[in-house]
């Protein structure tokens, strides 16, 4: 009994000892930096969430800072185009449409746009927007002290921009207020999707003032003209936007949008009703598709306009033989990829623009399956029975490759004889490595800018686009591709593109695999969650009703 | 505490300097030689050039290694230990002592509960020595131990949040009761280690012969169980304890990960992964100086415990 007595006491002592631990560190909190963490409002408790009115979502750190022109990321991006605006921006259809600019002409020969800009955008802290300050911003995109890395690549048409940007003029000379309400924009040449650029937070407006004032440290807090204004950012633990009472638009109907940065089990959270959206695991997946899981009910898949790929670099061997491109291409079942592993979750792309892009056509194909022919054609080509070592890189760290992967390595093991390494490569290593078009094949993605098929044809595969990173060059295809950067009838425009397209995919430059889909699941309280991932401002049609089941 | 043992400390101390500098020099060192670097990561593929020559020249990754280790150097003096690329704008400083803070108290609650648990249940074992209770005990706390931390992360969440609606999963900052999970997965396991440790040392001190005196004396059993065995037993265990002290700093990645805890293990995951230069820098800093600073507090722990142990007493 003796012991039994000294264990009860024992345990009493830690617990004051723990409770006294506790609460000394409660005091020593007021003034601690993990105060910064722990400020912000408790969160509602389970099962309320759809009593509150803030939209709880899971996001990641942005990976650059908050300033509209150094933002080359769509994580970054998602968190700039809710807390800034610029003339125009793209609708939750993808379509482009007024934002400071009510409206616009456009010179009969294409090269001058008119923006009138609306007399009541003010930026959040009530300043109203003139001409002046979109001048202002496309200047300052364009200095190249501030080294956008990528003012040239989509505003780059603006008459004088480059020289700006190279130093060689003082002035982007293409951009002239003409009144407080009036700016006039010249480009080089037509361009039916100058305008889907200018939705691009690189022309976003920003705030003179507030950027001169505090040069270091304005994007903590940036002025934008925004639905949302940004509230808080800690770093790895969440960022909360909150409305814009005076958005021109229409404020938004969310009193705030918290997106937690912490990572954790999102889906747990989920269904322990302290997120409002999740993601689907993979091992979920198949319980959620055949309805089984308790998520089924709300299960909510997003396509984006995106395309996940496989890239060969012609200039090596052996795939300067377009011959072993096609074999490979159509060595692939993508189609029974996608129903084993991903439970048909995702889409096979049948061609490189996804379905949800303007210019998208269903005539245009990939090489589709066909292990007998592709077996053929690497017996007649140069490399027959002297395959050099294959090596395809991703990005990624060690251990097993994604099954995707494993799958296609093995069907070319299988169907043409053909061992291919898979290579994990460090993220940063493998961007460098990428650029410098060292990787003799690598696995790819592509997300659209902007829903225009040049973004996805142009930038990828002309050979005067930074964005080449395949160096792939071919006569038809530039010639086409330069011809439709200046055709301004869309029909023959987007045949054009789908010419080019054709002509890429029959070479097996690319294996296209997937257009990928956002596997997410909403709460049913949470109304007008946008069907199509799509990085425009969503947030402030998003509603909470309480009263949904 | 006499001169003796401040001068001491003011050695000891002072040895971590050239430990920390030749630390410095070397993850600095390995840090660069890796392929890739922040700005590679910041741009990815497709930017004009002088964003990234900018970049660089913002960061200092333009000049030459030795100048750029000079100048950390100087700024390290003055305490100043860099800018994190991975949070854009925000200094290593900014990044990590909020994270250090909220992982320290956490593990220090999950410290005191190990030990809390550990000590009773070691001696109770020891003073149950030859019975069933024994190796019962001890068996229980060991099965806890060898389910990998990420199952009982799992397995609590499910059980606590999910069926029975006590807790909440999101991080709701430190004194929430949101936090009880983490600090459970994270002590409970430590619980056998602990135990069979003091149970160890509770044996080999109830066979020394002082205890015999004691009882001998005629002390009560429970005099005999607090001030004579527990006492004595408890003195390898200040080790154990000391040395586990920079490990509460260090965070644990698993439950961090697993809870969404915005910890140091899950911050230094992702600066390793970025890479995040300076912020992994300043964290192995700060690392190595809590590991010389727990074993100081360790030797000085000693000298109050046991009388015998005289630090900084000039031999011979």
């Amino acid at each position: 009994m003796g012991v039994v007595a000294f264990l009860i006491l024992v345990v009493g002592v830690v617990f004051v000892v723990a409770l006294a631990g506790g609460g000394s560190d409660n005091g020593d909190q007021q003034s601690s930096p993990g105060q910064s963490g722990t400020t912000t409002p408790k969160k509602a408790v389970s099962g309320d969430i759809c009593k509150g009115n803030t939209l709880i979502t899971f996001g990641e750190d942005p990976a650059s800072v908050l300033d509209p022109i150094q933002v080359r990321d769509q994580g970054t991006a998602e968190y700039v185009v809710e807390i800034f605006g610029g003339l125009v921006t793209l609708g939750l259809d993808a379509k482009v449409g007024p934002d400071i600019a009510k409206n616009w002409d456009v010179s009969a020969d294409g090269t001058t746009y008119t923006f009138h800009l609306r007399d009541d955008v003010v930026f959040h802290d009530s300043r109203r927007v003139t001409a002046q300050d979109v001048k202002y911003s496309l200047e300052r995109a364009a200095d190249p002290k501030n080294a956008s890395p990528t003012v040239v690549e989509y505003l780059g048409d603006i008459v004088g921009l480059k020289e700006r940007f190279n130093g060689k003029a003082t002035e982007v000379s293409g951009v002239r207020v003409v009144n407080d309400q009036t700016i006039e924009i010249k480009i080089t040449h037509p361009s039916e999707y100058f305008i889907d650029e200018l939705t691009l937070p690189v022309a976003f407006v920003v705030d003179k003032t507030q950027i001169e004032k505090d040069p270091r440290n304005w994007t903590r807090h940036p002025n934008g003209t925004g639905p949302f204004k940004l509230q808080e950012f800690t770093p790895a633990q969440r960022i909360i936007l909150a409305r814009n009472d005076r958005y021109h638009l229409g404020a938004a109907k969310l009193d705030k949008v918290d997106f937690e940065l912490g990572g954790g089990s999102i889906v747990t959270r989920y269904e322990n009703n302290e997120l409002h959206v999740g993601g689907v695991p993979a091992i979920e997946l198949e319980a959620v598709k055949n309805g089984t899981s308790p998520l089924a009910k709300d299960y909510h898949p997003q396509p984006e306009m995106a395309l996940n790929y496989m890239a060969f670099n012609a200039k090596q061997a052996p795939f300067d033989d377009p011959k072993v491109r096609q074999a490979m291409a159509m060595s692939i079942d993508r189609n029974n990829i996608n129903n084993v592993l991903l439970f048909n979750a995702w889409r096979v792309a049948d061609g490189i623009l996804p379905p949800d892009m303007p210019g998208y056509q269903e005539s245009v194909k990939s090489l589709a399956y066909d292990p007998q022919k592709a077996k053929d054609l690497l017996a007649s080509s140069q490399y027959a029975g002297k395959m050099p070592r294959i090596v395809l890189t991703y990005a990624g760290t060690a251990g097993d490759a994604p099954e995707t992967l494993q799958a296609i390595q093995s069907a070319w093991k299988t169907n043409l004889g053909i061992q291919v390494d898979l290579q994990a490569t460090d993220y940063s290593a493998y961007l460098r490595e990428l650029r410098k078009g060292t990787f003799q094949m690598f696995v790819a993605g592509w997300i659209a800018d902007y829903p225009d098929p040049e973004n996805f044809l142009d930038k990828l595969f002309a050979s005067d686009s930074p964005e080449n990173e395949l160096n792939y060059k071919d006569a038809t295809v530039d010639g086409w591709l330069f011809q439709a950067r200046a055709e301004r009838d869309r029909t023959k425009r987007f045949a054009l593109y789908n010419q080019a397209e054709q002509k890429i995919l029959d070479d097996a430059v690319i294996i296209p695999t997937f257009w990928p889909v956002n596997q997410t699941v909403v709460k049913p309280c949470v109304k007008n969650w946008p069907s199509v991932a799509l990085t425009v401002p969503k947030y402030r049609y998003i509603e909470i009703d309480a009263n949904a089941k | 505490m006499g001169p003796g043992l401040i001068g001491y400390i003011i050695r000891r101390l002072l040895w971590a300097v050239p430990v920390l500098f030749v630390i410095s020099v070397l993850v600095f060192g390995m840090l660069r030689m890796a392929p890739g670097d922040p700005v590679d990561r910041i741009l990815g593929t497709h930017y004009e050039e002088s964003a990234a020559r900018q970049l660089r020249q913002k960061y200092g990754y333009d000049q030459p290694l030795y100048v750029q280790y000079v100048k950390y150097f100087q700024n390290m003096a003055h305490g100043e230990l860099g800018v994190s690329t991975l949070h854009t704008d925000f200094t290593a400083t900014d990044v990590i002592l909020p994270k250090v803070w909220i992982s320290s108290q956490i593990g220090l609650f999950a410290l005191i509960l190990t030990f809390g648990l550990g000590i009773p249940v070691g001696i109770y074992a020891a003073l149950a020595r030859g019975t069933f209770l024994d190796p019962l005990v001890i068996s229980w706390w060991l099965a806890l131990d060898a389910v990998p931390v990420f199952v009982l992360t799992t397995l609590t969440s499910w059980l606590f949040a999910l069926k029975l609606g006590l807790v909440g999963l999101s991080w709701d900052g430190v004194y929430s009761t949101h936090i009880i999970l983490p600090v459970l997965v994270l002590a409970l396991p430590g619980v056998a280690g602990v135990a069979r440790f003091m149970r160890a040392s509770v044996i080999s001190v109830m066979g020394e012969d002082y205890i015999r005196t004691a009882r001998a004396k005629g002390l009560k059993e429970s005099t005999v169980v607090f001030s004579h065995i527990a006492r004595n037993a408890m003195l390898p265990m200040i080790t154990v304890i000391g040395l586990s002290l920079p490990g509460i700093a260090g965070g644990a990645l698993f439950v961090e990960q697993g809870f969404g805890i915005p910890g140091i293990a899950n911050e230094s995951l992702q600066a390793a992964l970025a890479p995040d230069y300076d912020v992994i820098l300043a964290l192995v800093l700060f690392g190595s100086v809590l590991f010389v600073l727990a074993n100081v507090v360790i030797d000085v722990m000693y000298a109050y415990v046991d009388p015998r142990v005289r630090l900084g007493a000039r031999r011979g």
